[in-house]
């Protein structure tokens, strides 16, 4: 007699997107901002989703997370380690939230309450995913996790509010919270446009490092192709909602198969370059 | 924070005199003769001159003003002689009306007043916060509606029609509550806390109106913050996301409302009080009014002016206390 042991783990697949479109009406009707967008993310994989402000990249991140503005509308498939997510009540959506996706935003200042302590705003989010913990148990989560995105002091900076931290350590804050409850999946929107550029570099180091060690799926939101190929294996490049091209790393950056994308390469700043005329896109297109 | 303690209560100094000042003005010397007033009809001018030199109302108007201020803190004598009369510091003034300091009148009203004033801001503040919140996170459903529909009818009913059909409502037509009768709180506290109802009730249903308004508002706006966006990344359960992350930044500005209002309703309701028949300041101003009592009006317009100026000083520590980016000094 023989018995299927459930298979866990089987499925290399952490997150499938299948024709998600997410849209909203306005005055002048309905409109799209994503269109049947398909993509997949494999374990431990790293994606990175590519394109001009408007292209529907943070829509994108939101619809997954199930945070999509009041009004806007979601159809098509998510599916996250095995659960279809856009059928699964508030509820149980917000039990993925947070625990089982992390998230990571553009502009750390805003993003973190400036009322309360960082140390209570890390612990909060691991106190009401994990039951039975206490306020001290989740205050060492909290340093611990602190001191994993290398904030150095971190048994006292723990008491510290937003506004004393520079972006650079806020960003980092950002990644302690999300990394506390040990995610499977990250996404990161922007995380590096709000920052410096000396700081936009470490707090990329420190978002793979992150992914070695825990393991974790990325998705990295971003308008710079330069921060793409740092961190991630896989583009997924759009424009005004569609999807452009989607491919590993190197493919894209040497053998893009679209113009849009070869634009979108272009704008990447060399060392090398000629300064010339600042090319925008709808300029390029039109052959100029 | 010393410094700036130091520095606030310095601007609160000159601010108070200033009031002195202009009430003092406005009182002894714009308005008409006091000394003709007290001595009312059948009056012979020595007894005008002799309230006159009772009250120093012969001397220079900065000497006045000087023993009115030094009365304040050292306390002052009327009179001389037998007829002299002690006014004990804080002396805010004689009425020869009432044959009392002004002070005392005002000390023996307060805690009615204070009552008052306590129990319509507890009310107001739970009802007006939790509608304002209920409202924003119901935001164009038909709870908020309602409770919009609710605020518009609280603040445009006045006061004094508000007080009298309830007392009309409750106590005649109904007999739910007995007639207001002034009761000590230790003779029977039951009745002291009926008594007490319906003027909180009054009072407190024009401000909740505009606390509802007020905490709605200023809900929603905080709900559209990336730190709330945050909060519901995290799976915050939505009722910690709206009392955490969006009733406490929003409840910054009705703190300082809260202490204008508050102090506001210390210094006396004058309509509330007077249509209850509660023995408060708002009471003994309307009655000094009506009987033109001078320095009884003087005295209530000055605690009124003090309560407001001490009040705005508690709002400003108050801030230091619940954002901690206005706190000052915090080390960087």
């Amino acid at each position: 007699m023989t018995t299927t042991a459930p298979e866990t783990g089987a499925d290399p697949t952490l997150l499938r997107v299948r024709d998600l479109t997410v849209g909203f009406t306005t005055a002048q009707g309905p409109v799209d901002v994503v269109e049947n967008l398909d993509f997949d993310l494999e374990r431990g994989g790293a994606l990175g989703i590519v394109g001009e402000s408007g292209s529907g990249k943070s829509m994108t991140s939101l619809a997954i997370m199930g945070l999509l503005p009041k009004g806007a509308r979601r159809s098509g498939s998510i599916e996250f380690a095995g659960t279809e997510l856009t059928g699964l009540p508030e509820r149980g959506m917000r039990a993925v939230r947070g625990d089982r996706i992390g998230m990571i935003f553009q502009d750390p200042l805003s993003s973190l309450n400036p009322y309360y302590t960082v140390g209570t705003q890390i612990a909060e989010a691991y106190r009401s995913h994990r039951k039975g913990v206490t306020r001290r148990q989740a205050r060492t989560v909290a340093i611990e996790a602190m001191e994993r995105v290398h904030i150095r002091d971190a048994a006292r900076r723990v008491d510290h509010y937003p506004h004393q931290f520079s972006g650079g350590m806020r960003q980092r804050v950002m990644i302690a919270m999300t990394l506390s409850m040990e995610p499977e999946l990250i996404i990161a929107d922007e995380p590096t446009t709000a920052l410096d550029v000396t700081v936009q570099a470490q707090i990329l180091d420190l978002l793979a490092e992150i992914r070695a060690e825990t393991g974790a799926g990325l998705i990295l939101i971003t308008h710079d192709l330069a921060v793409v190929s740092e961190v991630t294996d896989h583009i997924v490049v759009l424009r005004d909602g569609d999807l452009v091209e989607a491919g590993p790393v190197e493919r894209i950056f040497t053998d893009p198969q679209e113009e849009y994308t070869r634009m979108l390469l272009d704008a990447v700043p060399r060392i090398d370059d000629e300064i010339g005329l600042l090319r925008t896109t709808s300029a390029a297109e039109e052959g100029r | 924070m010393s410094r700036f303690l130091i520095n606030r209560v310095l601007g609160m100094a000159v601010v108070l005199f200033l009031v002195c000042l202009f009430t003092f003005v406005v009182f002894f010397v714009l308005s008409p003769d006091p000394a003709v007033q007290i001595c009312g009809k059948n009056c012979t001018p020595e007894a005008i001159d002799q309230i006159r030199a009772n009250l120093g109302l012969d001397q220079p108007f900065w000497t006045q003003f000087w023993t009115f201020l030094s009365g304040l803190f050292a306390g002052r004598t009327y009179g001389t002689g037998a007829n002299a009369i002690e006014c004990a510091a804080p002396c805010l003034g004689y009425s020869f009306q009432t044959s009392q300091p002004v002070t005392d009148m005002i000390v023996q009203r307060l805690p009615v007043s204070a009552t008052v004033a306590i129990g319509a801001a507890v009310l107001w503040l739970l009802a007006g916060v939790s509608a304002g919140l209920v409202s924003a996170v119901r935001e164009g459903r038909f709870a908020d509606r309602f409770v919009t529909g609710l605020t518009l009818t609280g603040m445009s009913i006045p006061n004094y029609v508000l007080a009298l059909s309830l007392q009309f409502l409750l106590v005649v037509t109904l007999g739910w509550l007995p007639f207001p009768q002034a009761v000590p709180f230790a003779d029977d506290p039951v009745r002291w806390f009926l008594n007490f109802l319906m003027p909180w009730i009054v009072l407190a249903i024009g401000a909740a109106a505009v606390y509802t308004r007020l905490t709605r508002a200023n809900v929603i706006d905080t709900l559209q913050e990336n730190y709330v966006r945050t909060a519901r990344a995290k799976g915050l359960r939505p009722d910690l996301v709206w009392r955490r992350h969006a009733l406490r930044p929003a409840l910054t500005p009705i703190v300082t409302i809260f202490g204008m209002d508050f102090a506001n309703l210390l210094g006396g309701a004058l309509i509330t009080e007077t249509v209850f028949g509660l023995n408060g300041i708002g009471k003994l101003a309307a009655d000094s009014i009506t009987k033109n009592d001078q320095p009884v009006i003087m005295g209530v317009t000055l605690l009124a002016a003090f309560l407001v100026v001490v009040g705005n000083m508690v709002v400003d520590l108050t801030y230091t206390a619940i954002d901690p980016r206005v706190r000052v000094g915090s080390a960087k």
